[in-house]
Order: C-alpha cells, then structure tokens, then sequence
C-alpha cells in the first residue's frame, strides 16, 4: 500500500512538472510537428497513389517523431530530477529506486501517448490517409503506439538516469538508445503499415516482436533500476 | 539514535578525499566539523547521508548497517547539502507535500504549514522556489530537512551565504534541535557560528578528522588560533 502511494505521488509530481512547464510542452509538440513537416516537404506534394506505400511512409514518420520527442521528453524529465539534486532528495526519503523508476515510465509513457493522440491525426492527415482510416483503426494504431511507447520508456528511462548523471548526456541518450530499441521501431513500424493499409494486424509477428521486446526492456531495466538510480 | 562511522575512506580516481575517518554523533550533542574548501567535508557528509557509498569502512546509524541497508536508514536523517534536494519550480507547500507523501509522514498539510510557518515562509507559500533568495532558501532547506522528524541532523554548510538575521536563525533552530535530543552533525569554516551551536569540535583536513575538544574544555580563541595553525601547517606543508 505505502508503495502504491509513493509511486502514486511520484507520478503526480512528474507529470504535474512536464505540464507546468508550457515551453516544454510548445516545444516538444512543435519538434514533433515538424518533424512531420519535413517529411512532408521532403516527399509531397505528390504522394504516392498507393495505399501501401503512402502508409509505409506515414508509419516511418510516425514513428521518427515520436522517437525523437521521446528523446527530448527522457531527457527533460531526468534534468528536472538532476538539476537541483532533487533526485537525491526523493533517494533519502528512503523509497525503492524500483518505484521511482516504474513512476518515471508511466509518467512518460501518459506524456508521450497524449503526444501521440494529438500528433496521429495530423500526420496522417499530411500524408493523405485520414479519410481512409476508421475510428477503430485509429484506436488500434493508438494501442500499437502506447504499447511501443511502453517499450521505448522502459529502456529509455533507464539509459537517461544513466546518461544525465554524465557530461554530455542529452546527445549520449540519443546514440545509446535508438540501437537498443531498434526491435521496437521495427515491430511498431510495420505493425502501423499493416493496421494503415488493411486496418488490421496482417503478420502477428511483427506485433509479437513489439509486445516481446517491449515487457523484456520493462522486466530487465526494473531489475537494474536500483544500480542506476543509487549510483 | 546514535551515528557511528568507523574507519571511512572515500577514494575519487586516483584522489584520497576521506582518509580512515571514525566519527560518533550522540544524542543531544552538535558536532562540529571545520575544515576548508576541498578538506572532504561534504563527500563525508554524503557519505554519512548514505547519499554516497564509501570505498571502504563502515557506517551504522541507530544499529544498522548503513551502508547495506541504506534505504532503512535514510528516513531517520534530516539532511542539508549544497544541493536543494528539491524541485525549483514547485512552491515550498507542493515540495514538503511531496516529499513529506514520500516519507509518508501522517497529518501532513498541518505539518506542512507549521514548519514553513517556524521557519518564517508563510508568506511565500505559493511562490515558486526558484525566485528565493539564499536565505529563503537555506530556510526552506532546514524545513524540509526537519519534516519527517528526523533523529539525526546532517548540515553541510548551513550558514554560507546568510545575512546575520538568518545565521541566528539557524543559530537558534539547531540549538532547538539539540535540546530536543537530536544528534546534529555540522560542518562549517565559520569557527564563531560553529562554536556557538557546537558541543563537540573537529578539523578536517585533506580527508583527515581530527578530534580538538568539547566545548566546556576550550575558549572559541583557542578553537581560531588552532584552526589558522593547522591551516598554515597544512599548506606549508
């Protein structure tokens, strides 16, 4: 129970942080935005006439956004933990650094899936595929993208406690994480193509890659959680 | 609850910052560490905090090996460092609420209010931390350090960067503390301030403690004199 409403509370707190902070807010979902733009620019204006290659490009896009906002969100919320020693603060208080880190996750994990609901659509709507997809289709794609999300912070949120304890840290992220959840980005990508192009999960095991990978970064950095946060 | 270090060194790459440092801190007793910039002051307060872990020795804090069991521990020490060990955008309410939902302490708006009442911030309440002044801060700090009740008090530094008013603040509030059967560990370059609210005085040196004296057995002259010695010793040297 007492670990329950300390994780509880620690989940409060991030969150009440990532939105009290507007220009945070303004700027990860502008970067995520353009992101999209760029894209957009780079490929349109005419975009191709099949379904099936329009989808795989939007799904890439999707999924470049939201991995690179996810970078600027881990690093963001570990910098409001180190910048003022208030990491060390919640360490005294004597709660398992197991907690602080599952907190961590499901903060970034609520974070970025409301990025991501607001983000769905207009990408989509860039890429010509918003009138072809249904309510249930979105719903599924949010559900692939929550469960990439999962993945991404579970390891994400282990390698930024590692990496903004050390100079240079913000860009280490970047080139330490994105190899390691490659699994994810595949799995999540061509689950996305799959659900843009048929509405559906055609090769399940591209979402058993998705759903694997993500509970074995969840399982392996909780275990290891303690080194890095005591540390 | 009794602290006991024995025998704690902390060694940083190749650089030895606490050299074999046994230290007791006792209920009701204030000691005091002076020492320079550099002597190792604050590495061996993070490690009684068990903020740090020590190359080696051992630290007990009221029967417990602190050093293993660190997160049994933590919530029996009140601690001041350099750092605000909390969060610069929350107002002093949101962060003793949070931190005090963390320790899980009981009535916890009411203990909230009452100690940024003692320590004179009622009136900032919902002003972000970040735009205090180092006063109101150190204020803040010594609030947030005492919210759980802690047995013992672990104060790096806790005068620099205060105007008189707030030194006798602190001055007053550790002396509170003391009469209330706290064990309180400071440690501090200010031999006046550290005489006034000492019982017990020790140097710190390049990661060396020396014991000096207790304070019915020495004027705080002496303390000065002794301590300007050492330090001329030490950089001759």
């Amino acid at each position: 129970m007492k670990a329950l409403r300390q994780i509880a509370a620690l989940i409060r707190k991030d969150l009440g942080l990532q939105f009290r902070s507007k220009e945070t807010l303004a700027l990860i979902f502008v970067f995520s935005v353009l992101v999209v733009l760029i894209f957009a620019f780079a490929f349109g204006p005419e975009f191709p006439t099949e379904k099936t290659e329009r989808g795989k490009l939007a799904a890439s896009v999707l999924w470049a956004a939201f991995v690179f906002a996810g970078i600027i969100t881990l690093n963001r919320s570990f910098a409001i933990e180190r910048s003022h020693g208030a990491l060390h603060g919640i360490r005294l208080t004597g709660v398992d650094a197991s907690h602080v880190y599952l907190s961590k996750v499901i903060s970034n994990v609520v974070f970025l899936f409301l990025l991501e609901i607001v983000i769905t659509p207009i990408a989509l709507q860039f890429f010509e595929l918003f009138d072809d997809v249904t309510v249930v289709t979105l719903l599924k794609l949010l559900g692939v993208l929550s469960i990439g999300t999962l993945g991404f912070c579970a390891v994400g949120v282990l390698l930024a406690g590692m990496s903004t304890s050390t100079n240079g840290g913000e860009s280490l992220l970047s080139v330490i994480l994105l190899p390691l959840v490659i699994p994810i980005i595949m799995g999540g990508t061509k689950c996305t193509v799959s659900i843009l192009v048929t509405g559906g999960l055609e090769d399940r095991f591209w979402l058993m890659m998705l759903v694997g990978s993500s509970l074995v970064f969840l399982a392996s950095a909780y275990l290891l959680a303690d080194a890095v946060i005591e540390e | 609850m009794r602290l006991n270090a024995s025998q704690i060194t902390k060694i940083f790459g190749h650089r030895t910052i606490v050299k074999n440092v046994n230290l007791t801190i006792n209920p009701g007793e204030v000691v005091a560490i002076f020492g320079p910039n550099g002597a190792g002051k604050t590495t061996f307060i993070k490690i009684l905090a068990t903020l740090l872990h020590p190359t080696s020795g051992e630290l007990d804090i009221g029967g417990m090996d602190a050093v293993a069991d660190y997160a049994e521990v933590r919530n029996t020490l009140g601690v001041i460092v350099h750092e605000h060990l909390a969060y610069p955008t929350l107002t002093p309410f949101e962060n003793l609420r949070f931190f005090g939902q963390m320790y899980g302490v009981n009535d916890l708006e009411t203990r909230c209010k009452t100690l940024l009442d003692d320590v004179g911030l009622s009136r900032f309440i919902h002003e972000p931390l970040h735009i205090f002044s180092r006063g109101m801060t150190q204020r803040f700090m010594i609030a947030r350090a005492l919210l759980h009740s802690p047995s013992i008090l672990l104060l790096d530094e806790p005068f620099s960067g205060l105007d008189a008013s707030a030194k006798q603040f602190v001055v007053d509030r550790i002396t509170q503390e003391r009469q209330n059967g706290k064990g309180v560990l400071i440690t501090t370059h200010n031999i006046e301030l550290g005489y006034l609210v000492g019982t017990r005085f020790l140097f710190m040196i390049n990661g060396e403690l020396d014991e000096i004296a207790k304070k019915d057995e020495i004027e705080v002259e002496t303390l000065l004199r002794m301590y300007e010695e050492r330090l001329i010793n030490t950089t001759s040297n």
